[in-house]
């Protein structure tokens, strides 16, 4: 095969070895130092067909259709996932640079292996437990995010129950594994507005229950970070419904208002992002309109000094004194 | 899922209790090192602790870096065994290097010995610069360039290892035929001294041969004891950068020879290194290559020759210490044209720059009239903090930009800071006396004024006008958080 130049091995061989190396790896047998050896050395092979060498351009695009549909046929990407714990470090990095590129691959306007994966979300289902591996989670965490691009696929993380494990593995201990999953998480939840904004509203309740644990947690940066990413939610228009809904409840009104006094700077300019969606709300309910008529004077007196040396943030000034008249304006509804 | 590979003793933990906090190695803006022990593992380790707090915008970069740091696995790149959060900060647990950096080393031996020609022998230069290139050439396998390749960054372990270290700055870069990712970076970070010209003009963003260069500079660094413009202040260092010849041994010397202890082939070395265009620069694998390293020795000989020579841990532990914050870091331009200045010189095994060469070209920006008195004794007379500022004015190609600063207030003068911006060439010199009067008595009134809008001298473009929140023909001083 002249388009290899002095490989000998075509996109089917690879796949072939490279599948009986990663078998033999999982039945751990005698010859498990050699199968790492040709996972490593296939993996590699693979890799520069797609990505090319310093001294080799990528193979052509027929060889790269080739390799991807040998990788369907084969159901490989499933197994290395699933083998990824056992394949060695820079292996580990290989797989993920090999997935994400054949993933990416687009023929016209389709990409098929996008088409792939919604046949076997099992890929996708593996790929989320990986971060409860220490070892492999960064590496699926690279995988997922490139996942979580593609609509289709993020539509089918988002509606499992797998989904909901998120909630744990944002607050694990160590921190790189914790806030890589994070990025996934807020990816999921922000990349396509209007599939996000429908999952948000059909599954309010269990999403917010699960949500109020990490602005209640432990952690410092989980709390910080989650709270972010909820005045980023409430604020974007594609989500109206689900803030109007969650500025109705006062008790989210009370963990605002607290989470204003937090120790942390951090938090409570957070908070504050959270906390302006209600006041500027113009149809407060009435059990949100009683708390703050009940701390009217207290959160005037609070807001003036509240990050006065913002001096340079003028969004921020603006929408502090907004608030200020808000509150300072606030009457109770005629007839109650 | 059951491994089976064999498990490596324990885990590193992730609870503070497992740690026994030593002593301060290292001390930045926003981070300390400490000399630690983790009690399960009976093992000695470096404990970054990070303040979140400090840490004002999203921590996504923080992530970016320990990533990066998470996806090495070389002995010639800083080995991180984990991280963890102890209440507001982020606590990194490194591979423990003792030797110090290399920057600790040459400071070190150019105050014991006299090194007027040359601090490190040929031998020792090829055997470190030959461990920093098996680490650049992993890494930029990797996909990442490091961007700030000096000798403050490169860490010595007792047994002579070399690392390098510090991911503050390191980016990812995308490789392969991917359009939807950016091939080049585009972001301004470094420090001057060692930085490429492509770095500094960042019209088409750069690749891994800025690191390159950075090595090519580290190079010279090794035998002459600093970076070749380390006498001028940052932006006079992006011209002359850009302007010059690139730089060769002799660019800082006083006489004529004095490094001509310095063979041909070092000299061939730098040369390639120092290539303005990046094309042409070989990569590391191409470096290693090179017939200099044909001189270079094994870890032993960097035992004898820089480990024992070095300053002992206590000493910079002593240094660390008493460090001023805000005494080195970088000057970096963001996309949006900003420059910024931080002080995060911190890194895993300490860097105790007081009096320190690579850092005084910058110091000056920052602090003129205190860039004469660089000996940590005289910094303790400075026990108010200084002044953070932001002058924010437009440029030539009146693009909005954020100049920051710092005011040593009893230290610093409001036209010593003016004319140091002018020298710089960020501020035009007809505005000199604009920008001193104001920044006076924005100084003297600071405790009830926190920011003086006015008017400039340097003339306006044809069909401009005067705009005070525009910026137009007007300039703003303020004092930050």
């Amino acid at each position: 095969m002249p388009l290899f130049g002095k490989s000998q091995k075509g996109p089917a061989d690879v796949v072939k070895a490279l599948k009986e190396a990663v078998n033999s790896l999982e039945k751990g047998d005698k010859k498990a130092e050699k199968a790492q050896e040709d996972v490593s050395k296939n993996l590699v092979l693979i890799k520069n067909m797609l990505y090319g060498t310093s001294d080799a351009e990528p193979q052509a695009d027929i060889i790269v259709a080739q390799l991807a549909q040998e990788l369907y046929n084969s159901n490989l990407l499933l197994l290395l996932i699933q083998n990824l714990n056992r394949i060695d470090f820079e292996g580990k990095k290989d797989v993920a640079q090999v997935f994400n590129n054949i993933l990416r691959r687009q023929i016209g306007t389709r990409s098929p292996t996008v088409e792939y994966i919604c046949t076997k979300p099992e890929i996708l289902f593996t790929l989320m437990t990986g971060y409860e591996h220490q070892e492999i989670a960064l590496n699926c965490g690279t995988m997922l995010r490139e996942c979580a691009r593609y609509e289709a696929l993020a539509k089918i993380m988002l509606y499992s129950e797998d989904f909901y494990n998120f909630f744990r593995y944002v607050e694990v201990s160590t921190f790189d594994i914790a806030s890589d999953a994070f990025s996934t998480f807020k990816e999921l939840l922000t990349r396509h507005k209007i599939l996000c904004a429908d999952f948000l509203e059909t599954n309010y309740d269990k999403v917010f229950s699960h949500y109020q644990r990490l602005l209640n947690s432990e952690n410092y940066v989980t709390r910080r970070q989650s709270l972010k990413l909820l005045g980023e939610l409430l604020l974007d228009r594609h989500n109206f419904t689900v803030m109007t809904r969650y500025i109705s409840n006062p008790d989210n009104l009370k963990l605002m208002m607290n989470m204003l006094k937090e120790r942390s700077r951090n938090i409570q300019f957070e908070a504050f992002h959270v906390f302006k969606v209600f006041v500027a709300n113009p149809n407060k309910p009435k059990p949100i309109l009683d708390i703050l008529l009940r701390n009217q004077e207290k959160l005037v007196e609070f807001l003036i000094k509240f990050h006065t040396d913002r001096a340079e943030d003028e969004q921020f000034n603006d929408e502090k004194a907004y608030l200020i008249r808000q509150i300072k304006e606030l009457k109770p509804i005629p007839g109650h | 899922m059951a491994t089976s590979s064999s498990q490596p003793s324990l885990p590193w933990p992730n609870t503070k209790d497992d740690y026994e906090l030593g002593k301060v190695i290292g001390v930045g803006a926003t981070a300390t090192v400490h000399g630690a022990f983790c009690k399960p593992r009976n093992e000695k380790c470096a404990i970054k602790r990070i303040n979140l707090e400090k840490w004002n915008t999203s921590m996504d970069e923080l992530l970016k870096e320990i990533q990066a740091m998470s996806s090495c696995n070389h002995e010639n790149v800083v080995t991180y065994y984990t991280s963890f959060v102890v209440r507001e900060e982020l606590w990194l647990v490194l591979k423990l290097l003792e030797g110090g950096s290399l920057l600790d080393i040459i400071k070190h031996k150019m105050r014991s010995t006299n090194c007027k020609h040359g601090v490190f022998d040929e031998a020792t230069i090829a055997t470190v610069l030959r461990e920093v290139l098996k680490g650049l050439e992993y890494f930029h396998s990797n996909g990442q360039i490091h961007r700030d390749i000096k000798a403050g960054n490169i860490l010595l372990g007792e047994d002579g290892t070399v690392q390098i270290a510090d991911f503050g700055v390191s980016a990812w870069l995308a490789t392969g035929r991917d359009i939807s990712r950016e091939k080049v970076r585009h972001t301004f970070v470094g420090t001057p001294c060692w930085m490429a010209p492509e770095v500094m003009e960042q019209d088409h963003g750069y690749d891994f041969k800025a690191d390159i260069w950075s090595f090519g500079i580290t190079a010279i660094e090794m035998a002459t004891g600093t970076a070749p413009y380390h006498k001028y202040p940052p932006m006079k260092v992006l011209m002359l950068t850009l302007q010059n010849d690139p730089p060769n041994l002799d660019t800082g010397a006083e006489e004529k020879d004095q490094y001509k202890a310095y063979g041909k082939t070092f000299r061939k070395l730098i040369m390639d290194c120092l290539q303005k265009e990046p094309s042409k620069r070989p990569t590391a694998a191409d470096l290693l290559k090179h017939a200099f390293f044909k001189k270079a020795k094994d870890k032993k000989y960097l035992q004898s020759t820089l480990v024992a020579v070095g300053p002992s841990l206590e000493t910079r532990v002593q240094k660390a210490s008493k460090r001023q914050p805000g005494a080195s870091g970088r000057l970096h331009r963001k996309e949006t044209g900003e420059w910024v200045w931080s002080s995060e010189d911190e890194n895993g095994g300490g860097d105790s720059s007081d009096s320190d060469t690579e850092s005084k070209p910058m110091n000056t920006l920052i602090s003129v009239g205190s860039s004469g008195s660089d000996h940590e004794e005289n910094s303790e007379s400075a026990d108010a903090p200084p002044v953070n500022l932001v002058l924010r004015m437009r440029n030539a190609r009146r693009e909005l930009n954020d100049i920051r600063f710092e005011f040593a207030v009893g230290k610093d003068s409001a036209e010593g800071i003016a004319s140091e911006l002018v020298g710089a060439g960020l501020v035009d010199g007809n505005d000199i006396v604009a920008i001193t009067s104001n920044l006076q008595r924005l100084i003297e009134q600071r405790a009830t004024t926190k920011v003086v809008t006015f008017r400039l001298n340097s003339p306006l473009h044809a069909n401009e006008v005067p705009d005070d929140r525009a910026l137009v023909g007007y300039a703003q001083i303020s004092i930050m958080d």
